[in-house]
């Protein structure tokens, strides 16, 4: 039996409307970082908030510990939520925000203050405990919503995309720190964000949402190296996933996807499950790195076809090639030609082992 | 040491100001002071000066306090008017709380639930009163309607009200009029507060109560002691309404004396002293009241941060 598990879970806002989280499955182990990733109505928040209590369920059920938490009120659940706005109260001074949950389960006074004093430092936020919210930043404000989902104990931290009201340069060292306190806690963990890279580098699994259905439940690197629906190629990454449409053909040298301008040989290890879809479209993704540039028109087994640069766009650590395979815009990601000229004219080989497909009609990987 | 870069950088860096530009600003602002001066100030020393002089023009220090406190109705002008501004501003700051809260609620018709009752602000107390009084005679609306539903079987008669009945009646319709005005400013306070707020008390574990009592009415309390001020400092002065209504004094009032020595008795001697007097009066009245509640109401604040 897992920490948390969600059965069936369903969410209609009215009768006959949408399915906003659609007979979601998933369980969650104790200790574990957990995040929602997916584009704005995608049903993460939704779910997130029928888990605190704050929404009621359609269908299904929620258990933490083996127990259903259906029937029980938010405090009887033991979570405790971070929200985007903080919410953290501007008539109470730090203190009063983070010892207000303790006020209401009526924690004598010297508890209360030892538990808010230590809650407070493990944000660091031990200095600012006489201040009210206005009188902080809004990187300050949300520890104190931090200090003030610790001191409750839950058995479980909803986070509701805590970050994303923080400037860029902030919302990247605090989410190391929130990674840090769920570490030092022991906590159990659900993050809910629709940024890729905070995703990325926060969870031990993320849970890939789009529409109200699960894409794909994976590490950081499975979603991203081996990614379960064509959305989450195209969700993940920066640039994302470049998709050429093919038609599956069987020729003397064997197994061809044929696109726009190129035709590329199926390696031997997915001949078999291509198969099926000769004759057919089927659609092709490589992931911007995996296109191996050649200025000196080398062909490997990956072969795909000679373009022209079109647009080099310098960063730092790598560059950003644009060129056109047909009519397809592609991106090229590449740290060893970062200082080619826009206009050089190269081969396109895809790397081994990294090429994707995925069915036209489901979007689901096929492999 | 940054002060002390700054000091000589102002006295080197820029140029001494000639003493024209130096009375620039003067000069742009003088309009406004003369304008105060003429049309603020000299009205109000000159009625300052009535009240510390009597009919020789001769200086008196209490003399005209005297004069009012024996001139007709004074002691119930003063009772009335602390009646009405104390069960007025209850009143109307209790249902417009009520109204806010229900209104700023998500449901079916609160936009035209909102809009009906914003309609009293839109009327002119010469209006309102109106509406009133041809609801209140023998043969108004009022007891038409009372009749047409059968609950009652007589006319009732309103317009014979006296004393604090009058009173009442008056701050009924005052109510009737004004709540709207507070219920705004509420609103615009509850639009302050983000539904995270609430949802986060939730969470944690508060009830409804405990919701509204601790979160909610204290997050108010800006706009809740704006709206208090405004109201206390409107029913101190109440006039228009009562005497529209009631006519001059049947519900006398501070403000209603003065308008009864300026509009009704203007001819006698002592009219100009009593008003003037009655006046002064109000003003202090309304400063008192105002710093009060603000002493008060910023004790309680202290006093909450430092319980917690």
């Amino acid at each position: 039996m897992s920490y948390l598990e969600i059965r069936n879970l369903q969410k209609k806002y009215t009768k006959n409307g949408p399915m906003i989280v659609n007979n979601m499955n998933l369980s969650i182990e104790k200790g574990e970082f957990i995040v929602f990733l997916g584009p704005s109505g995608c049903g993460k928040t939704t779910t997130i908030r029928m888990i605190s209590g704050l929404e009621e369920v359609t269908g299904g059920d929620i258990c933490i510990e083996g127990e259903s938490i259906l029937a029980k009120k938010p405090k009887e659940r033991g979570v405790s939520m971070i929200f985007q706005s903080y919410a953290i109260w501007p008539h109470m001074t730090v203190f009063d925000n983070i010892a207000y949950p303790l006020k209401l389960q009526n924690v004598p006074r010297e508890e209360i203050r030892r538990r808010v004093e230590t809650a407070a430092a493990a944000t660091d936020i031990q200095g600012l405990l006489k201040r009210y919210p206005a009188q902080m930043s809004g990187g300050q404000r949300q520890r104190v919503a931090v200090s003030r989902a610790i001191v409750v104990e839950p058995k479980l931290f909803l986070m509701d995309e805590p970050l994303s009201n923080l400037d860029a340069k902030l919302r990247v060292s605090m989410r190391t720190e929130l990674k840090n306190i769920h570490n030092k806690l022991g906590a159990t963990s659900i993050f809910v964000t629709h940024d890729q890279a905070e995703a990325m580098s926060l969870a031990d699994r993320i849970v890939v949402m789009y529409k109200g259905n699960i894409e794909q439940i994976g590490t950081p690197m499975e979603v991203y190296q081996d990614s379960a629906t064509r959305f989450v190629a195209e969700f993940i990454g920066t640039p994302p996933t470049n998709f050429f449409m093919t038609s599956i053909e069987r020729t003397e040298e064997g197994v061809q996807a044929v696109g726009d301008g190129f035709c590329y040989q199926v390696p031997v290890g997915l001949t078999d499950t291509l198969l099926p879809y000769a004759g057919r479209k089927i659609e092709m993704g490589v992931r911007p790195e995996y296109i191996e540039i050649s200025p000196g028109l080398d062909r490997t087994e990956g072969y795909l076809t000679d373009v022209d640069i079109r647009f080099v766009e310098p960063q730092g650590s790598h560059s950003i090639l644009i060129a056109k395979v047909g009519a397809t815009e592609i991106k090229i990601h590449t740290t060893k030609y970062m200082d080619i000229a826009a206009g050089s004219r190269v081969s396109l080989n895809v790397k081994e082992g990294r090429v994707m497909f995925f069915d036209c009609d489901t979007g689901k990987r096929v492999k | 040491m940054s002060k002390s870069t700054g000091q000589a950088a102002s006295t080197v860096g820029i140029p001494k100001k000639s003493s024209f530009s130096r009375i620039i600003p003067y000069v742009l602002l003088a309009p406004v002071f003369i304008y105060y001066a003429v049309f603020w100030l000299l009205p109000v020393v000159s009625g300052v000066k009535e009240v510390f002089t009597d009919l020789n023009g001769d200086f008196t220090l209490v003399g005209n306090f005297k004069l009012m406190a024996e001139s007709d109705l004074f002691n119930e002008a003063v009772m009335n008017t602390a009646a009405f501004a104390v069960i007025s501003v209850i009143l109307q700051y209790l249902l417009a709380l009520v109204l806010a809260v229900l209104l700023s609620r998500k449901f079916k018709g609160a936009k035209l639930l909102m809009f009906v009752a914003m309609i009293p602000m839109a009327i002119t107390p010469t209006a309102t009163a109106i509406l009133w009084k041809t609801g209140l005679v023998r043969d108004g609306w009022i007891n038409t309607l009372l009749l047409q539903f059968h609950l009652i079987s007589e006319p009732l008669v309103f317009m014979n009200a006296e004393g604090f009945k009058a009173v009442l009646m008056v701050i009924l319709i005052d109510t009737w009029t004004v709540t709207p005005s507070v219920m705004i400013i509420l609103i615009a306070g509850l639009q302050g507060l983000q539904r995270e707020m609430k949802e986060a008390a939730y969470t944690f574990g508060a009830n409804k109560w405990q919701i509204f009592k601790d979160i909610v009415l204290p997050i108010l309390k800006p706009s809740i002691t704006t709206s208090i001020i405004m109201r206390l400092i409107a029913a101190i002065q109440v006039w228009a309404i009562a005497v529209m209504v009631m006519g001059y004094s049947k519900t006398p009032f501070l403000v209603e004396r003065i308008a009864f020595y300026v509009d009704v008795v203007p001819g006698v001697d002592t009219s100009t002293k009593l008003a003037f007097t009655y006046s002064f009066l109000t003003t202090i009245v309304v400063l008192l009241a105002t710093v009060v509640y603000l002493k008060v109401s910023h004790k309680g604040v202290q006093k909450g941060g430092e319980q917690a």
